[in-house]
Order: structure tokens, then C-alpha cells, then sequence
């Protein structure tokens, strides 16, 4: 018996309802393959349109009865990663079989896969946290551009709110052109076409030296230890921090 | 001297404090204020020495009335002194905050003229920070031995973590090296947290709103090499810290020789390899379940250089294995060389589900490279069954390449596996 072959739109509404409809009529999902199309003209499979109320049924459903599984799904999203559409459906398939638990199943590929996509999207995450950089601009407000392999502008700037809702700021994600704004208590997302650096304010390039001289000072001299750093911090988030500008 | 100046030198003096840790209080943003804490602790940089910075961790003074004979800063050696105003540590804390370079502030200081100023200057700063700019990022102050207690109450009531540093692990060693200091002006103060934090815990649970008092737990931190102790009397101290004054963490650090003194020990190196060994021990006492007198005894007071001290352990015990690790409990689990939390934990969580083989150990992510020498399944054990504890012992040591290169980290977490 072969595998079943669908196809969705590439969108995450879309993925989310054709894992629905799949679930709903396929008796064995562990037998089906879904992917995006592509719209070349030798794809095979049966396309399944996108649903939004299938797909948030679906969505809210996890969140409910699965919050775990649902906190994996959200985070596999955010990877924005091909291919991955089959061990996701074979994964929700045997979360509503197996459990809450079932990202303890590591011996099974499917959710081997989504657990260390999911893991290493929630890892990044946690690190621009801590690596995200921001710049105080001459009207007052700060500013954090920033190129994350992830997705995760908005669960960042969830936790901005939270520890810098006093300040008015942005986050700009430069690869994919899109910005988070919190200001006077809101919070807004959007996409921006044309981005010009805004000039910063006159204190700015002091306090600047003065974090660049604290992370000089506080390294401790026969420790050097640059490998231990870059495994750490690896290089390709340096271009935005502050301490490593010139490096 | 301008803010950068002060800040070089006083960030300098404070590199040598191991404590960066931030994790372990969760404390909301003010209302209309700045900065929360998280509950898992946030590095927010990795210095050129490879450690995580997470705190703006400087001293207030450095212009010492005492003079300890390890310490750059006493008071008869000639550097350069500085000292910061409150509002220089307090402006310097919300910049950093607000641009995200830091979690908060770890304030420490030298003895400027008695420990009561010293104190009350440190308490203004966190004062400031957490009444007037409503400052809610993580702040950790050192208690200066010998402050009035009103001060260490009033300090725990503004900090998330507190600490009184231990110094040296003997009354002797503190006479010696650290005249001015008694032992009594370190353990009360450390008494009295413990109390403090017991009873605001305790208040809390019958009303919410009852104030917080150093959420997240008072560490302490003592200087190894400088001093004839044992690790067995080392790690006997940390247990009794632990267990009777609720410690959260012992911070080791090795005694790094800035200078010349005729009652110090003369070192080629300082002892990083035995520091290391001394937080691996730590750890064993913290999560994984030994005590002090497991580890070590009077016979053998001193921790391997060779092996970690779970591995030793293993080595002297072999009755206690091969352990079945479809059958072993948590507890049993843990005490395998190369598991640690995480993989006794995918172990259980994964063997509900099936058996668990050699293979799907490799798939759940157990690393069995010393492992293997330990574990069975199915009653077979991993490694063929007729090894002696020698030949264990040089299996590992032929696997382990870089097993006896002194690390070159200070404080290394998650050491097992
Ligand atoms: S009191 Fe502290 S700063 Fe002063 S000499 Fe002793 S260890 Fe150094």
C-alpha cells in the first residue's frame, strides 16, 4: 500500500487545517505524507484547501487539552523550515493517541524531529533575550535590529513589553523586514518597505564605551578562552552587539 | 575621575567574583516602572574569557580599610582607588537595563571607612533603583561582615539574592589571612538571612502580599588553594551550609595570586582543575543525592585529579553495578557516570513507552562513551561483563583525551553529561 499524498497552500493556516482534515479522515495518518506545493507541474497528491476556522479549531483545541504539544507546534512554526509537514502530522497524530507526553517519545523519528526543531527555535529565542541590542534614538524612543535564523519577533517582543514597558521602543527583524512597536502601552506589528537608520541620541555612543569598557574589564586576562565565547555567543549574532562592534 | 575611569577600575576588582547568577527570581515589572527578572536567569553576553555575563557586577568602593592577604584591594597594597557615587551605580544600571545589555545589578565593595557606611551606601543604591526609578531587573548585594543587622534586613528586603562571603573554609585560615575579619561577623549575618528568608516565606503563604525577603536565596563564596584545607573539609562545610543555613549555592573560587605574600602559598597556576572538581563534588550534593562523606573521607580527603567524583565514586563501588536502565530508579540512575539530570530523566520518561535498547539510548540523546561501562539492559550490560574496575579505569582514561587538561572556565554548570 502506498503513502497517501496531500498537499496545502505553504501557509501555516493552511498547514494547520490540512492536518486537521487528514486527522479527521484518514485512518491511519502514520500512512500519509502532506507538503506545500510548489505548483510545478509533476507534484502528486490531493490539495487540501486552507481553512482558518479548522485550522484555529484545531490550534485551540491543543492548546486545551495538549498545552505542551501546542507550546511545540508554536515554536516549530516560528522555524519557518521545509519539509517538515509529514512529522508534524504524524506528530499530532500520536500526541491525541499517546498524550501530553508524547514529546518524551524520543525513540520515534517523527517526534524526534519536531521536539529538536521546536527545541532549537525556543533555544534562540532564549538567547536573543539576552543578545538583543537596543539603541536610544534622538527622539527618546530605543531601537533593536537584529537577523534571527527563527521567526520570533513576537514572542521577543512579548517579553519586552512585559520588562521594558516604561520605554517607548521597536525591534526590527532585518532579513525578514519586520518591526515590533510598543508605545504608550500598545503594542503593533508590521512589515516595513524602506528602513532608514534614525539618528541616535547624544548620549548614546558614551553609554556605548561604557558597556564596551565593562565587558573589556570584567573578562578575567589569562582566561582568554575565544572559542568557549563563540560556542556561546556564535558570531553571527555579533554584527548588532554593542560590546562586539569593530571585531 | 570621570564615570569610565571609576568603572574600569571597579569592574576590574570585581572579575574575580564567580557569582554571575541570575536565575531563581521571579519579580514583576513595577507598574509604571522598569525590568522583571526571569525565572531561568539570562546571559546577555559571554566575556573574552568565555563566561557569562548576566549582571552589572561591580564593586561601590574599592579603597579598602581592611587588609586581607589574598585581596588586590588591601588596604597596604598601592592601587589605584576608586569609588562611585549612588547615583553613578544607579544611572549606570538603567542605561545598561534599558538597552538590554544586563539582567541587573550585583553591587559589592570594598571596606571604606567602617562596614555600617559601607553598607548604607550600598543600601542607598538599591533603595534608589527599587523606590524611586521603580527598578524591577535583579539585583544581588553582598553584606559587608560586620554591618548592623538592621541593614542586612533592610538589604533583603530590596535584593533578590543576598551574600555574605564566606572567605576561607576555617576560623584558622580567616585569622590568619583575614585579620579584621571574624568568623562571627560572617555566620550571623548568614544565620540571620536564613531566618529572614524562612519567615517571609512562611508570612507569604497566609498572605500574598506580605513583603518579599531575597526571593531568590542567599550564596556565599570561598577561595580555595589560599588555605591547608581539604576538599573533604571543604565540601563538609558547603553540606552544613546547605543543609542548616539553606544555602542556594557555594561559589568556589581558585585563590589566583595577585600578590606576593609570606602567608600565602607560593602556586605556579591557580587551582583551576581543583575548583572544577569542587563544583562537580557540589553538584553531587545539591541534585544528584551523596554526601560529603560519600564522596571523600579522612583516608581519602582529596578529590581526584583523574576522574570527576562521580566516576571515582563508581570505580570504588563496582557491587553497585552495572545498573538495569530499564528497571533502575531515578535516584540509581543518577549515580551513573555520564547521566546526569536530563538523561535519567529522558530515560524514565522514554522507557514508558517502550524498552529501552543500547540504540535508543544513542536516540533519546544519552551519551554512553563512560556511560557504557555501567549500564545494562535486559540484563545484559552494556560492555562486556567481566571488566575489572582497573580496566575500567584505563578504558576511560584511553577515551578521554582531554579528561586531565585543567578547564579554563570558572564556573561550569551542568557538568555531567
Ligand atoms: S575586606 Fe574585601 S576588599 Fe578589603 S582587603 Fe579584605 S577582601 Fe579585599
Amino acid at each position: 500500500m502506498g503513502m497517501n499524498r496531500y498537499l496545502y497552500d505553504g501557509s501555516a493556516d493552511g498547514l494547520l487545517s490540512a492536518i486537521a482534515w487528514i486527522l479527521a479522515e484518514e485512518s491511519d495518518p502514520e500512512q500519509v505524507a502532506l507538503a506545500a506545493r510548489k505548483d510545478t507541474l509533476f507534484e502528486d497528491g490531493l490539495f487540501i484547501g486552507t481553512d482558518a476556522t479548522l485550522a484555529e479549531s484545531l490550534f485551540s483545541r491543543l492548546r486545551k487539552q495538549l498545552p505542551d504539544v501546542a507550546h511545540t507546534l508554536y515554536f516549530c512554526m516560528l522555524a519557518e523550515k521545509e519539509g517538515i509537514e509529514t512529522s508534524l502530522l504524524h506528530y499530532i497524530f500520536l500526541a491525541f493517541t499517546h498524550g501530553d507526553k508524547i514529546n518524551d517519545y524520543l525513540t520515534h523519528a517523527a517526534v524526534r524531529d519536531i521536539v529538536s526543531i521546536s527545541k532549537k527555535a525556543a533555544r534562540e529565542l532564549h538567547r536573543m533575550k539576552g543578545l538583543l541590542r537596543f539603541e536610544k534614538l534622538r527622539d527618546g524612543a530605543y531601537l533593536a535590529k537584529m537577523e534571527p535564523d527563527h521567526n520570533i519577533i513576537h514572542p521577543l517582543a512579548y517579553h519586552f513589553r512585559t520588562r521594558l514597558k516604561a520605554q517607548h521602543w521597536f525591534l526590527y527583524d532585518v532579513k525578514r523586514r519586520t518591526a515590533a512597536r510598543w508605545s504608550n502601552g500598545t503594542l503593533q506589528f508590521g512589515t516595513i518597505e524602506q528602513f532608514t537608520t534614525p539618528a541616535l541620541s547624544d548620549d548614546e555612543k558614551q553609554v556605548q564605551a561604557l558597556w564596551q569598557t565593562f565587558f573589556k574589564t570584567i573578562a578575567i586576562p589569562d582566561r582568554k578562552n575565544a572559542r568557549l565565547q563563540k560556542s556561546n555567543m556564535p558570531m553571527k549574532y555579533w554584527k548588532y552587539l554593542t560590546e562586539k562592534q569593530g571585531e | 575621575m570621570d564615570t569610565l575611569a571609576k568603572l574600569q577600575i571597579l569592574s576590574g576588582a570585581a572579575r574575580y567574583d564567580a557569582s554571575c547568577a541570575s536565575s531563581g527570581s521571579k519579580r514583576e515589572a513595577p507598574a509604571c516602572g522598569t525590568g522583571n527578572t526571569s525565572q531561568s536567569g539570562i546571559c546577555h553576553s559571554w566575556s573574552d574569557d568565555g563566561r557569562c555575563i548576566s549582571l552589572l557586577k561591580i564593586l561601590l568602593s574599592n579603597d579598602c580599610r581592611y587588609d586581607c592577604a589574598y585581596c588586590v584591594n588591601r588596604s597596604s597594597n598601592a592601587v589605584e582607588r576608586a569609588s562611585f557615587t549612588a547615583r553613578e551605580v544607579v544611572d549606570l544600571t538603567l542605561d545598561f537595563y534599558r538597552r538590554n545589555y544586563i539582567e541587573g545589578l550585583f553591587l559589592s565593595s570594598a571596606v571604606m571607612q567602617s562596614p555600617d557606611v559601607t553598607m548604607e551606601r550600598m543600601v542607598r543604591v538599591v533603595e534608589t533603583l527599587r523606590l524611586e526609578e521603580q527598578f524591577g531587573g535583579y539585583i544581588h548585594l553582598k553584606i559587608i561582615p560586620g554591618c548592623s543587622s538592621e541593614l542586612v534586613r533592610k538589604a533583603g528586603l530590596y535584593a533578590d539574592r543576598i551574600s555574605v562571603n564566606i572567605e576561607l573554609p576555617s576560623q584558622d585560615s580567616l585569622r590568619r589571612l583575614a585579620p579584621q575579619k571574624h568568623k562571627d561577623s560572617i555566620l550571623e549575618p548568614m544565620a540571620l538571612i536564613g531566618r529572614e528568608i524562612h519567615s517571609s516565606l512562611v508570612e507569604r503563604k497566609a498572605d500574598r502580599r506580605a513583603p518579599r525577603f531575597a526571593p531568590a536565596g542567599q550564596s556565599t563564596q570561598m577561595i580555595i588553594g589560599a588555605s591547608p584545607e581539604t576538599d573533604f573539609q571543604i565540601l563538609r562545610l558547603s553540606q552544613g551550609l546547605y543543609k542548616k543555613m539553606n544555602l542556594k549555592r557555594v561559589y568556589y573560587s581558585a585563590y589566583v595570586p595577585v600578590i606576593a605574600d609570606n602567608r600565602l602559598p607560593v602556586l605556579a597556576a591557580p587551582p583551576l582543575l581543583r575548583e572544577h572538581r569542587l563544583y562537580q563534588a557540589d553538584w553531587l550534593l545539591r541534585f544528584y543525592g551523596f554526601s560529603a562523606e560519600e564522596i571523600l573521607s579522612d583516608d581519602l580527603p582529596d578529590l581526584d585529579e583523574t576522574f570527576d567524583p562521580k566516576t571515582a565514586w563508581a570505580l570504588r563501588h563496582p557491587e553497585f553495578f552495572p545498573v538495569d536502565i530499564n528497571r533502575a530508579d531515578y535516584p540509581t540512575l543518577l549515580r551513573v557516570p555520564g547521566i546526569g539530570v536530563t538523561s535519567a530523566k529522558r530515560i524514565i520518561a522514554a522507557r514508558r513507552f517502550s524498552a529501552i535498547t543500547p540504540e535508543g539510548m544513542k536516540k533519546i540523546g544519552v551519551v554512553l562513551k563512560r556511560a557504557k561501562y555501567f549500564i545494562a539492559s535486559a540484563g545484559r550490560p552494556f560492555e562486556k561483563p567481566d571488566r575489572t574496575p582497573a580496566l575500567i579505569r584505563q578504558q576511560l582514561l584511553l577515551g578521554e583525551g582531554d579528561g586531565v587538561a585543567p578547564p579554563r572556565q570558572l564556573l561550569l554548570s551542568g557538568l555531567f553529561a
